[in-house]
């Protein structure tokens, strides 16, 4: 014989990863170290801004950059070519990271070892936005070849971020138009820093490196 | 497809309470999702009994999924509860506060609940 219980749970299905995100973020907090979760569509332009954030950052810190995609090291190659460290994660078909995949590849490494943490999440305007991966901030890039209704139409990804990347606005009036883009973040939540950007002409880094609150030393 | 990973946080939570009340088995997990979760129930049902499948503790146990109201968190005026009932025609998902009209309003990303299980325990 048995018998049957109901038991009262009350708890998010989120719980075991918010908790170890909620680790993540303090442990690095406490050690001084900066972590940025970086997140958008595929053919964003993520992995670009990257590179251009590497270039820029990778003389003055010690860069680590977190790559996920489904398969290949492609986007983690690419990034690496300018003088950072990165390791990419292959989720198989998983559409997002969490906290989890994070925390074991921080396993790996000497946290001292780095000073400014990226993940490059897996290209997903959906998924990414309801797993913490223990950042201290999010970032949300789209491009204005995505077409002018993307954020009308993905507006909740944004609601946890501070900053909003309009990219690819080389391309601005041949065709396409960041206008609309850029007032449709800055209506989702008030403070939301919106930069435009072109990951290909170099416009915007500098105000987006800003944005993160990093400082670059002057040359002397 | 977010459904897998939430089925397999589900199971990986139940499996603990389970084990806690050396339960035999669960009978009925019940979980609660507001619109923002963006949950495709069928995809959650179909990663459920795949993730479940090998583990004899799941053996035809049932996924309840109740919907509940959006529920948001005004950062201009602090109200708290569900979003302008009259809705949001700029943005495909409406978290407009009823009372002063902003949309600068918290989203509770934890808001996707296990609600109860039911066990079956030897006696």
């Amino acid at each position: 014989m048995s018998q049957e219980k109901k038991i009262s749970v009350k708890k998010t299905v989120y719980k075991k990863n918010d908790e170890l995100a909620e680790e993540i973020r303090i442990k690095m907090k406490n050690k001084g170290k900066l972590f940025f979760n970086i997140m958008g569509s595929i053919g964003a332009g993520k992995t670009l801004l990257l590179e251009n954030l590497a270039v820029k950052l990778s003389s003055h810190y010690r860069v680590f950059v977190i790559n996920g995609d489904v398969a290949t090291t492609i986007d983690a190659d690419r990034i690496a070519r300018h003088g950072v460290k990165t390791v990419q994660i292959n989720t198989g078909g998983g559409c997002h990271l969490n906290a989890n995949l994070i925390a074991k590849e921080l396993e790996k490494i000497n946290i001292d070892d780095f000073d400014i943490y990226f993940t490059e999440n897996v290209g997903n305007l959906i998924c990414p936005a309801a797993w913490d991966v223990g950042a201290q901030m999010n970032i949300v890039i789209v491009s204005i070849t995505e077409g002018e209704y993307v954020i009308k139409k993905h507006p909740i990804i944004f609601k946890d971020a501070e900053i909003a990347i309009i990219n690819k606005c080389d391309l601005d009036g041949l065709g396409f138009d960041s206008k609309v883009l850029e007032e449709d973040a800055a209506k989702i939540k008030s403070g939301m820093k919106v930069i435009c950007t072109s990951a290909k002409t170099g416009q915007g880094i500098d105000d987006f490196i800003e944005a993160l609150g990093i400082e670059i030393p002057r040359d002397e | 497809m977010h459904e897998y990973s939430l089925a397999y946080a589900i199971v990986e939570q139940v499996k603990e309470i389970i084990e806690e009340h050396k339960a035999l088995r669960v009978k009925k997990i019940t979980i609660s999702a507001g619109p923002y979760e963006l949950i495709i129930p069928d995809l959650l049902q179909d990663s459920f009994k795949i993730i479940t499948d090998e583990f004899e503790e799941f053996k035809e146990s049932i996924l309840e999924l109740i919907r509940k109201p959006a529920r948001i968190t005004c950062l201009e005026c602090d109200y708290k509860g569900e979003p302008d009932s009259e809705g949001d025609d700029e943005f495909a998902y409406n978290f407009k506060c009823p009372e002063c009209g902003s949309r600068d309003t918290h989203i509770d990303r934890s808001y996707l609940t296990i609600e109860s299980v039911d066990l079956e325990l030897p006696s």
